[in-house]
């Protein structure tokens, strides 16, 4: 069992040690792909697309489409950052299901460095695009003894942001460990209890397993022929801690975890990295109100910009 | 929590490397967190999402103005093929209009062919006619003048005496009126 923060691979000795972790490693890696999978995937466009450009062009309106709902359509330009954020959250997360790479999400840095990002453009644009003193005057709102409390919620936004991202993938990664911890104590745990008993309950289980997949040799998925390979293998795994070539193995450890890696690591993962996107829509585009709502000499420059 | 705590930090769990908190932010990892997300962003902006961008917008304007020169080619060709139709009717009237005064020209030239050719040949008639009844009076009369004069010389031959030639040629014409009547 292994819970542990990210691991130092090694320090540059400058600048009083620069720290690369695992983290930065995939934070690298997931930028590298994305950046030749970008480049490789906007080459050679064609007026009339090919079948990757068909599936390319679907994506890349999908993300503006979904920044336009959430956002309004006058944000649209924040598209590419949306986007790139999202991709790199995703695919940050998925990283560490390699097996040789952890996942950056599921270091506080990574999630925190995002999440204060946000707050700063947040804070950028209300200053830019409604000017400061509105900016300052709408924490009296809707009373002013509100105002604690609205300074407070701003600070909690990029906390809650941050600790969501990171809590639910490194709680997922915590949950698998925990999971191959409690499995491996499984296997140990009926392994003994099969040895303890001598070759006479291994030979019976071996039997039973051959029977069963004998019956069930016809049927296409049976949950029988499942049965009987795991008992073949339990007498298996029994025989050899008996014969005392290897002890102790963690028999329970193969497939199972599977399963719950689909949800921890695959589905956890698309859906933090979305939920994570769309608050950052949801915050950038409150302090990017529709131009006619904003300064107008600040609407003007805005408008060119976009 | 304390045994899940005791977990955490229980040498054996640990892995030989040194590592980060569990739950802490180191700040060069921060950095190069923020700086490959800006490198993402900048990326992927420009080499994927603004071509892309930019191509389905194109593709969509080119589709738009296709459409709409279509339907302005079609408008036209419409506007054309209404005219086209109205000169076709308008010809069709003409010419339908010109063989009826045609033939309305033609009728009357007809007629008055035939009326003049009817004028021309009572005219023939009566002239004819007229010569007929002229040669007709002028025979007679040298018929008449022949025979007067035979008479005369046979009577003269006949009577051998010269008479009155004025008595002569009363007796001679009341002779052939008579006989003429008796014809």
């Amino acid at each position: 069992m292994n819970i542990t923060g990210p691991k130092i691979l090694f320090t540059i000795p400058i600048l009083g040690g620069i720290t690369i972790t695992q983290t930065t490693l995939t934070s690298f890696v997931a930028t590298l792909i994305l950046c030749v999978a970008g480049v490789l995937l906007g080459r050679n466009l064609k007026k009339r697309p090919g079948r990757m450009q068909v599936l390319v062009e679907k994506g890349v309106s999908m993300f503006y489409n979904l920044v336009g709902d959430a956002m309004g359509q006058h944000n649209r330009h924040w598209t590419p950052f949306v986007g790139a954020l999202f991709l790199s959250s995703l695919l940050g997360t998925l990283l560490g299901m390699t097996g040789f790479l952890r996942s950056s999400t599921s270091d506080l840095s990574t999630t925190a460095t995002w999440a204060v990002l946000i707050s700063l453009i947040c804070w950028y644009q209300n200053i830019k695009n409604i000017g400061v003193k509105a900016w300052l005057k709408g924490f009296t709102q809707p009373i002013f003894v509100m105002t604690p409390m609205n300074i407070i919620s701003e600070f909690a936004q990029p906390v809650s942001l941050a600790f969501r991202h990171f809590g639910n993938i490194a709680g997922g990664s915590v949950i698998t460990a925990l999971i191959y911890w409690a499995l491996a104590g499984l296997s140990s745990l009926v392994i003994g209890m099969i040895c303890s008993n001598g070759y006479v309950v291994t030979g019976v289980l071996a039997v039973l397993g051959v029977i069963l997949l004998i019956i069930y040799q016809k049927k296409r998925k049976g949950v029988g022929r499942i049965a009987g390979i795991v008992l073949l293998a339990l007498s298996a795994v029994s025989i050899l801690q008996l014969l005392g070539i290897f002890t102790d193995v963690p028999i329970f450890q193969i497939g199972i975890p599977a399963v719950l890696s689909l949800y921890f690591d695959v589905f956890s993962g698309v859906i933090q990295a979305f939920v994570f996107a769309l608050l950052s829509m949801i915050y950038i585009s409150n302090a990017c109100p529709p131009p006619e709502e904003c300064l107008p000499r600040k609407s003007r420059k805005a408008k060119t910009n976009s | 929590m304390e045994g899940f705590m005791a977990l955490l930090t229980n040498p054996c769990f640990l892995a030989a490397a040194q590592t980060e908190g569990f739950i802490g932010i180191d700040f060069w990892t921060a950095l190069f967190t923020l700086l490959n997300l800006i490198i993402t962003v900048l990326v992927l902006k420009k080499f994927l999402f603004k071509p892309v961008k930019k191509m389905i917008d194109d593709r969509q304007k080119e589709i738009d103005d296709i459409y709409a020169d279509a339907e302005s080619k079609r408008s036209q060709a419409d506007e054309l093929r209404e005219n086209y139709e109205q000169k076709l009717a308008d010809a069709k009237e003409e010419s339908a209009a010109l063989v009826r005064s045609a033939n309305a020209a033609a009728q009357e030239q007809r007629e008055q062919i035939l009326r003049s050719a009817k004028d021309e040949a009572d005219a023939i008639r009566q002239k004819a006619d007229a010569d007929i009844a002229l040669e007709k009076k002028k025979a007679l009369n040298e018929v008449k003048d022949d025979i007067s004069g035979m008479a005369v010389e046979i009577a003269e031959k006949v009577v051998a005496r010269e008479i009155n030639a004025a008595d002569q040629t009363a007796l001679i014409e009341d002779f052939i009126r008579n006989m003429g009547n008796d014809q």
